[in-house]
């Protein structure tokens, strides 16, 4: 009986996820060019000792690194500073919690169009801003300077990805229990000590499971990137989804593009294992 | 919490900080918006000035007159309903079976289709275009509603699963012993019960394929190109078309704000305890 | 799987759209050929429909679908055309670029055209350094040349007159007075190191001998001629602080701002450039090196027919079409370059002449880049990763060119 019920979503995944994925762990064995199937060549490990040797993929994963840390850090610092603000009680509470929420729901594409309009050389509102507070003295090409392009990009991934963390941490403390900071009150705790003693170990969980599910989310992103600064200036912006997605549409090295997919998923893996073991318990009941 | 602040002090602390927060969230749509109001002339006016003076709809009137756009529109709109109907369609007997059966491999199956969610898009993407070329599904609405349907379906399943351990199993044991049948329990006691949560996992598919831009840009050509896809025509060799960008850029996002806006409280729940890729 | 079982999975609802035939395909005349073109526009409002209601008057029986397909800002286009073409549903004809000929020899998606040419009225209208720019490496010709840009220098007019300096002629001259003219809120030359600047590194490099050729980059010469470019930004400081990041906007923007006195464009920009600084600027071609060869970017958008292609006449038509004098005018208008048909040229209208001017009188020595699969990549990664990090300082200059080669040539 469950086995027909589960039979079209089986096939259907089956169909769209798992064969693919078996054909990327074998395409990755092969120098398979796009443009040029017939000469695929088996070279077994080829590939990977090739990734080995390349500077790209090393300056890649280590941006990745900063990437990861800083979007997934201040997302979370953000979010859980918008939730303890948002947990006070004040009139216009409810139309806030809304609106905060609005940067979650755009597409990428539109996110990095916006930021790229604001971040813009000439006519962008940063540097007009920038230029009127007395901050800089001549506009700044955000985008286009090496030292400045991956975070300028990571202020629009924060953007885009705090109010996560602002519901899901919100959503938490509605659940802790009001005797908690009762108990609290009686013996004499400060808002401070509240806070840490109380409040954060009572959503920890949340937190945890959040920031593990943000991490995944953030380290496969790369729409943004590549809408913002296409992975430049110069290999700037690179981060490692983007430079295995770049290797395989541009370059049309699919073989190659594929072993450098099958490493980001196994470095992800660990990261996985530990979320998937979190939400498996949540939704047993 | 719990002493009377002085309304003095609750505004310095909470009700200004939430401002600043509701601003940063809100500052670059409303620029967006403000900007797809300018006549050309002020857009590229130096120093800026930040209110229209004169506020035009000549950009949406561009847009939807003398470009594709509105063909895109009408693109996205078929593949987000469609990868939604494709999604619901198969997770809702899974997730039924998923709620209400015990059968060995289950837990597994389920954490498949939660690991599933977790795959990079670029490990995907590389294969789904060879299947997809070799099917011929390559710039069909088919091809991007299967493209789209990775995400949807485990992500369907994982929402639906938690809304359906929500109803009490009792109902179904009640049922059988009125002599119902497990078809006619699922369609009159169930589903009515569940509706809002498919509902809501419906749009959330629908605003995620909306969104969508890899798989869309991959799988997609001149037939079916999709509204983000549809969004980079404006950007040129040598110039930017900023006016239509906006323009464009608000007519994408304005009908996911207002539906995320709608589902979000039930959202939350269903994120919280399922498994979800943004 | 079976096509026929996806569309059963994906349910009756599905299929009341039908799921494998997009919904706007145009009723096409029983009997008339359609000839799919790929394009490419800058301004998307400008449509060819105009050039296609001719065309199609003129030839009755020829149905022309012309696609705008976005440059994307980046490598869209191209990604598309070849992704197109390897799943199959590429175009009949589109516009190429010649540095792109040897990946679709690979992909084996050209055929020669040289017979249809041979038939065609237009061909004599095209100058004879175009054709031999536009060939393939093996002699045949593939593409049909639409519009050409040729890359030369900007100088400010009046700030040379001040100096008493003449336009640059060779690399020293170009050197000194870039010295001469930077001042403290002036550079001498606006330099692109940023996307796309290869074109800058182009006339001084490659003009200075170094080439594609295997070794052509550690040549003696070539090392030579690529540490002179990178001292231009490092020890002669004759660019801005941002030149290692500059790109197209902001070269022009920080021209036409006043705080560059020579720069390296073509006449896409000239109208731009012109209604800021008037007479104040001029163009002459880029300075030669010194055994007097020079190198410059031909910057060309060509038409190819494809060899897949059903409608392999009709669509050559179309694009002969193109390339023929007053159709040509029209469609130069929307894309702001030159026209390829001479006649056309000679009542030009749209740059100030002495722009036109230095684009002709730079077709001599210009030269595409190498017609190799490698091509692409070099200009979208490995030329902007490495100049960028040779003009910051992060690595010599010999090891920016040790990685083109091994690029090449590995």
């Amino acid at each position: 009986m469950p086995f027909w019920f589960l039979l079209p979503a089986i096939l259907i995944t089956a169909g769209v996820v798992l064969v693919p994925v078996a054909q990327t762990a074998w395409l990755s064995l092969q120098d398979y060019l796009l443009y040029d199937p017939d000469n695929a060549r088996f070279v077994g490990l080829g590939n990977f000792a090739r990734i080995a040797r390349d500077e790209v993929f090393w300056i890649s994963l280590s941006q990745s690194f900063v990437w990861i840390t800083g979007v997934v850090g201040l997302q979370f610092l953000l979010g859980l500073v918008a939730a303890l603000l948002l947990n006070q009680s004040f009139w216009w509470r409810g139309l806030a919690r809304s609106l905060v929420i609005i940067p979650w729901a755009l597409p990428s594409v539109i996110i990095g169009l916006m930021w790229t309009w604001m971040y813009d050389f000439n006519l962008g509102i940063i540097n007009d801003i920038a230029l009127r507070l007395g901050l800089i003295a001549a506009p700044i090409a955000w985008l286009a300077r090496p030292d400045t392009a991956l975070y300028a990009i990571m202020l629009a991934l924060i953007w885009q990805g705090f109010p996560f963390f602002a519901v899901t941490i919100l959503a938490g403390l509605q659940t802790v229990p009001a005797e908690l900071y009762e108990a609290a009150e009686i013996d004499g705790a400060t808002a401070r000590q509240q806070l840490f003693y109380v409040t954060l170990p009572a959503i920890a969980d949340v937190i945890a499971t959040a920031l593990l599910l943000r991490t995944i989310w953030v380290a496969n992103s790369l729409d943004v990137i590549l809408v913002m600064t296409g992975g430049g200036p110069g290999y700037a912006t690179h981060t490692l989804p983007l430079y295995a997605f770049l290797r395989a549409s541009s370059s049309m090295e699919f073989g190659y593009g594929a072993a450098l997919a099958l490493i980001l998923t196994a470095m992800l893996l660990a990261v996985v294992v530990l979320y998937v073991r979190r939400a498996a318990r949540g939704i047993e009941t | 919490m719990i002493e009377r602040r002085s309304y003095a002090r609750r505004v310095l602390e909470v009700e200004l900080p939430v401002l600043l927060i509701v601003l940063f969230a809100l500052g670059p749509y409303a620029w967006m918006i403000l900007t797809s109001l300018k006549p050309q002339v002020e857009l590229s006016a130096w120093p800026l000035n930040y209110w229209p003076r004169q506020a035009t709809l000549q950009h949406y009137n561009d847009l939807i007159a003398r470009t594709s756009f509105a063909s895109s529109l009408g693109n996205s709109l078929i593949i987000a309903i469609g990868a939604s109907l494709l999604g619901l369609g198969v997770s809702i007997p899974a997730a039924y079976a998923f709620s209400r059966f015990r059968f060995r491999g289950r837990q597994m199956l389920l954490t498949g289709f939660l690991v599933i969610n977790m795959f990079p898009v670029v490990l995907l993407i590389i294969p789904l275009f060879l299947m997809m070329r070799r099917l011929g599904l390559i710039d069909s609405f088919l091809g991007v509603i299967l493209g789209h349907s990775t995400f949807a379906i485990p992500f369907a399943i994982w929402m639906l699963t938690s809304y359906f351990n929500a109803i009490p199993k009792d109902l179904d044991e009640a049922a059988t012993i009125d002599g119902a049948s497990r078809l006619q329990t699922i369609r009159l006691i169930i589903l009515p019960l569940v509706m809002p949560g498919v509902a809501t996992a419906g749009i959330y598919i629908f605003i995620t394929s909306w969104n969508e831009y890899l798989f869309a840009m991959m799988l997609s050509g001149q037939a079916v190109r999709t509204v983000t896809v549809a969004l980079q025509l404006f950007i040129g060799e040598f110039t930017i078309q900023w006016g239509l960008l906006t323009a464009g850029g608000t007519l994408i996002a304005l009908p996911v704000t207002f539906l995320f806006l709608l589902v979000q409280r039930r959202l939350v729940g269903g994120l919280t305890a399922g498994a979800v890729k943004s | 799987m079976e096509r026929r079982t996806f569309i059963k999975l994906a349910g009756a609802s599905a299929l009341s759209i039908p799921l494998t035939a997009p919904l706007a395909r145009p009723a096409i005349a029983q009997g008339a050929t359609t000839v799919r073109w790929w394009y490419h526009f800058d301004n998307p409002q400008h449509s060819p429909a105009e050039l296609v209601a001719k065309f199609e008057a003129e030839n009755p029986g020829i149905k022309v679908q012309a696609e705008s397909i976005p440059w994307g800002g980046g490598n869209d286009y191209q990604t598309r055309l070849f992704a197109a073409l390897v799943a199959g549903n590429g175009p009949d004809c589109a516009m190429v670029r010649l540095s792109w000929a040897a990946r679709f020899q690979q992909m084996k998606a050209l055929a020669p055209i040289d017979d249809l040419i041979a038939g065609w009225a237009g061909r004599s209208d095209i100058a004879d350094n175009i054709w031999k720019l536009n060939k393939g490496a093996d002699g045949k010709q593939y593409y049909l040349p639409l519009q050409y840009v040729v890359l030369y220098l900007y100088y400010r007019q009046d700030l040379f007159e001040q100096a008493g300096l003449k336009p640059p002629a060779t690399f020293e001259d170009f050197r000194s007075a870039a010295k001469a003219l930077t001042k403290a809120d002036v550079s001498g030359f606006g330099l692109r190191g940023g996307s796309g600047g290869f074109d800058h590194w182009g006339p001084f490099v490659l003009g200075g001998g170094a080439s594609f050729d295997k070794g052509g980059m550690l040549s003696e010469k070539a090392l030579a001629a690529n540490r002179w470019f990178v001292d231009l930004t490092l020890k002669d400081k004759v660019v801005p602080a941002s030149a290692p990041t500059d790109s197209f906007r902001q070269i022009v923007d920080s021209f036409k701002a006043g705080r560059t006195a020579m720069t390296i464009h073509h006449v896409g920009s000239a109208n731009e450039i012109v209604g800021v600084l008037a007479d104040k600027v001029s163009a002459v071609p880029v300075p030669r090196g010194p055994d007097g060869k020079g190198w410059t970017y031909f910057g060309d958008e060509s038409n190819a027919v494809f060899a897949v292609s059903k409608a392999r006449e009709a669509a050559f038509k179309w694009c002969a079409f193109l390339s023929t004098a007053e159709n040509n005018v029209v469609l130069n208008k929307f894309t702001g370059q030159l026209p390829i048909a001479s006649s056309a040229a000679k009542d030009w209208t749209l740059h100030p002449k002495r722009f036109v001017d230095a684009s002709a009188a730079s077709l001599p020595f210009a030269a595409s880049l190498p017609d190799s699969p490698k091509t692409p990549d070099f200009i979208a990664r490995i030329w902007p990763a490495n100049m960028q990090r040779a003009l910051l300082g992060q690595i010599q200059p010999d090891e920016m060119m040790r990685a083109i080669e091994q690029h090449f040539h590995g």
